[in-house]
């Protein structure tokens, strides 16, 4: 399926409701994922991100919407599918008298991933070097981390064109980390499409092209991080040196249509301003002679925790 | 301070499990005193089963060492051990649960960060499970009381249970210091308390018959056996209490080496260490039920054990029942009353003997079913169903699993049955075979109709498969020895399941348990194909 500019989406849910009995854990989800893309899906503890990666793995279904995932739908063609999917859930438990090793081939067998002997035990291999990782212990003897390490592998070491991660790094140290961002790096550039869900911004940051921000089963936000940015302001901060800055200044500065919420506390005067309005707002300052003048760049976390701390 | 804050939250943790071990122990100390009172009330009865006993070595093994032909001694002979055996087990299970269970799931490092510290947590667990051994001797004493025995004697009972109890639980405590898992310190628990009944059971059957031939001295095995000292007291004709020091003593050993191991071990750590897994597996773990076998296999062993103990029973034990019989008519009908048979005494005796390997072999197909629901409870059914396995599918490999664990306990029964008649001298050895086979429609209808519960009603899987079990064994297998009316009877599979030698086998009722049994899977299978994972 493609959208409007021509883009091929892989994942695609609108209107999406899931209800638990009297819990409604999403009330008209939407998401649109692009064929390529590593797409962050970003939301609070409880938002219901796990809830809508089980609805596009097909593990739940959906109470109202649509879903599609490769123009399929999950719940229908949940086994075709996973044939091209590969999936870390958000809590790895194991069995707890198989070896990890074990765990990682069953998964990989079972997701046909191992014909290909020699290619599989040699991608087994070098993801068990870069993870430092032990795959003699049994399950129960893991640390989440370590759990985590072996959903991880298993789902890197078959190849596959859709990988739905639902915080797949949480346990994680952060060397350990940045070996999971060059293997994000590695599939994406294979050409493979990642849903890659978190409530860490720098990591989506980092890895993602675009995002969706979600809450309380709702998307609020989505796009890739340059629009997303645009939606930000930018902080600006100057000394508050008092007598010169008259209160007429101060409400000419109000008055100024990109300002806002422009407030004097410790010694500084402070106040936020639309990120594309930034040059308008220098000439008023520099008529001030403004000293110790701080702009700082516009963030992706003040968005965040906006969206974050409504409600809350 | 810090002691009473976690015994009372340990005591309010174990109050259901240990009511139910408590209740229902002295339950069967109740059942035995009353029912040997109505079955054996003749002393020249009783003392005609002492002897065949004696002549015995497979009765003594199960039951005790004759000693005094009083009613009430009789009834501490056939029970005892089972008391002991059953003590045991809970305290070795209760001591596993405070210790190395809590360090496995990490709660012990929480106390542990109190300042309760690392010993604390140990010493009430033994605090805890002292009290509970002397509650459960109370039980028991009390239950003897009740069910007519002497004061005396009761009360002596009850302080060798209680005696045996503290034992167990120390050296449940010591396994939990040497073990890494809990599992592995409740299978060492377990295999000290079972290994301890069979090598008082050895030194009960090596004895020396007195010159009556009605009562026996114990060979030296019985006498490095807990459960050997406790029987020692001889309660109801010699009411020593002398023999239960030698528990005490053990417990103590086992105490302060507890302790000094607790001293000097980290928290989590283990003097056995945790055996490493293999590195890659092995090239049959490919499919869902593949994992399953190897998940259900080490538990499968022990249903096929216990299949093939009652197949022994069975097939070795017809050639003296039918002696015994000949003496004491009530034997015969207690066994016609777990199958209504016209046929012969050892007819009789392998069709109530395989009612309870059917029991068995429900019971393994039951815990396949229950496998299945932890798996999604646990989380690990997301790991196996985000692959292109349908959720169908994994309901079929166990539902394959559990029918497969139902022919392995019934062959174990069969094969069992049919060595012992070969040895014995026995005759008709196709009956045997023919039992174990009457046994399918029952069992295969508790899998199904499970199966159906865990597409419906998964919350409810475990809570409702052990339930139906037992009230299907309490209504069908025992219904009939404790006097309950046919109709509730009848609501029982195991009612329904043909009794094989007798003149006219009836088989409509196992026709209707496999139509049953057929319609409940193929439903259970339509219906996965709509229901979502559940944790």
């Amino acid at each position: 399926m493609d959208d409007a500019r021509g883009h091929d989406i892989v994942v695609e849910a609108a209107g999406l409701e899931k209800r638990f009995g009297r819990v409604t854990a999403l009330a008209g989800l939407d998401l649109r994922v692009l064929r390529g893309e590593v797409h962050g899906f970003l939301g609070p503890n409880g938002a219901g991100k796990s809830t809508t990666i089980r609805v596009v793995l097909g593990l739940a279904r959906a109470s109202a919407g649509s879903v599609t995932v490769f123009d399929r739908n999950p719940w229908r063609d949940a086994v075709g599918l996973h044939a091209r999917i590969a999936s870390v859930p958000g809590d790895v438990s194991l069995w707890p008298n198989l070896s990890g090793g074990e765990a990682i081939d069953l998964i990989g067998r079972l997701r046909g991933g191992t014909a290909d002997a020699a290619a599989y035990a040699a991608r087994r291999a070098r993801l068990i070097e870069l993870f430092q990782f032990d795959p003699t212990k049994k399950g129960r003897a893991y640390s989440k981390g370590n759990r985590q390490k072996v959903a991880l592998i298993a789902a890197f070491a078959t190849p596959a064109d859709l990988y739905v991660l639902d915080e797949p790094t949480s346990g994680l140290d952060p060397i350990m980390e940045s070996v999971f961002d060059r293997e994000i790096a590695r599939v994406a550039g294979e050409g493979a499409t990642v849903l890659l869900s978190s409530h860490i911004l720098s990591e989506v940051e980092q890895l993602c092209d675009r995002v969706s921000i979600i809450r309380a089963g709702r998307t609020v936000e989505t796009g890739t991080l340059a629009e997303l940015r645009h939606l930000t302001r930018t902080e600006v901060s100057f000394e508050d040196s008092g007598a010169q800055v008259t209160a007429a200044q101060i409400s000419a500065m109000q008055a100024l249509p990109a300002v806002h919420g422009l407030r004097r506390a410790g010694g500084r005067i402070r106040f936020t301003v639309d990120s594309d309005a930034v040059a308008r707002v220098l000439p008023a300052l520099a008529a001030l002679e403004v000293r110790g003048l701080v702009v700082e760049p516009p963030s992706l976390e003040e968005l965040f925790l906006r969206h974050y701390g409504e409600g809350s | 301070m810090t002691v009473r804050a976690l015994l009372l939250s340990a005591m309010r943790r174990d109050r259901i499990t240990l009511a139910i071990w408590i209740l229902g122990t002295a339950l069967l100390a109740l059942f035995a005193a009353s029912a040997v009172g109505d079955t054996y009330g003749d002393t020249a009865e009783r003392v005609g089963i002492l002897r065949l006993a004696v002549d015995n070595p497979a009765i003594l093994l199960l039951r005790g060492l004759p000693h005094g032909t009083t009613l009430a001694a009789f009834v501490f002979f056939q029970i005892f051990t089972w008391l002991a055996l059953l003590a045991g087990l809970m305290c070795s299970f209760l001591a596993v649960r405070h210790t190395r269970a809590e360090e496995e799931s990490g709660r012990a490092e929480l106390i542990a960060a109190t300042p309760a510290a690392r010993t604390i947590p140990t010493v009430v667990a033994l605090v805890h499970g002292v009290l509970a051994a002397l509650v459960l001797g109370a039980a028991v004493a009390a239950a003897l009381i009740a069910g007519g025995m002497p004061v005396r004697g009761s009360v002596v009972s009850g302080c060798a249970t209680a005696a045996v109890a503290i034992a167990f639980l120390t050296t449940g405590l010591l396994a939990a210091q040497l073990a890494r898992t809990s599992r592995g310190a409740n299978t060492l628990g377990v295999a000290t308390v079972c290994g301890a009944f069979l090598l008082r059971g050895l030194g009960d059957a090596l004895g020396t018959p007195s010159a009556d031939g009605a009562a026996m001295t114990s060979a030296w095995p019985s006498w490095l056996s807990p459960i050997g000292w406790g029987q020692h007291v001889f309660a109801y004709t010699d009411d020593d209490p002398r023999p239960l020091l030698l528990c005490l003593a053990l417990a103590a050993a086992c105490t302060a080496a507890v302790l000094v191991l607790q001293a000097g071990r980290d928290n989590g750590a283990s003097l056995l260490p945790a055996r490493a897994g293999r590195a890659t597996a092995r090239p049959r773990l490919r499919s869902s039920l593949a994992l399953g076998w190897r998940l259900h296999w080490p538990t499968l062993v022990a249903w096929c054990a216990g299949g093939a103990a009652f197949g022994l029973f069975a097939g070795g034990l017809s050639e003296a029942v039918v002696q015994a019989a000949d003496t004491d008519p009530d034997l015969a009908a207690n066994l016609r009353s777990i199958v209504p048979s016209g046929g012969s005494v050892t007819q009789v005796l392998i069709a109530a003997m395989f009612a309870l390997v059917g029991v068995i072999a429900a019971g393994s197909a039951t815990q396949a079913v229950i496998r299945l629901r932890q798996e999604e409870a646990h989380g690990t059914a997301e790991l196996l169903l985000s692959t292109p396995l349908g959720r169908v599918r994994w309901l079929g490999g166990y539902l394959v699993l559990g029918a497969v664990s139902i022919l392995l306990v019934l062959l174990s029964g069969a094969f069992a049955s049919v060595t012992a008649q070969v040895l014995t001298g026995g005759q008709d050895l196709g009956l045997s075979v023919a039992a174990a086979a009457a046994q399918l429609p029952a069992s295969l209808l508790y899998l199904a109709v499970l199966a159906l519960v865990f597409v419906l009603l998964p919350s409810a899987t475990a809570a409702l498969g052990w339930t139906l079990l037992g009230a299907g064994v309490f209504l069908g297998v025992f219904g009939g020895l404790l006097g309950i009316p046919q109709w509730a009877r009848d609501l029982s599979p195991f009612t329904h399941t043909p009794v094989m030698g007798g003149s006219g086998v009836e088989l409509g009722g196992a026709v209707w348990m496999l139509a049953i049994a057929a319609t409940a899977a193929s439903a259970s299978l339509v219906l996965m194909r709509r229901r979502e994972l559940r944790g």
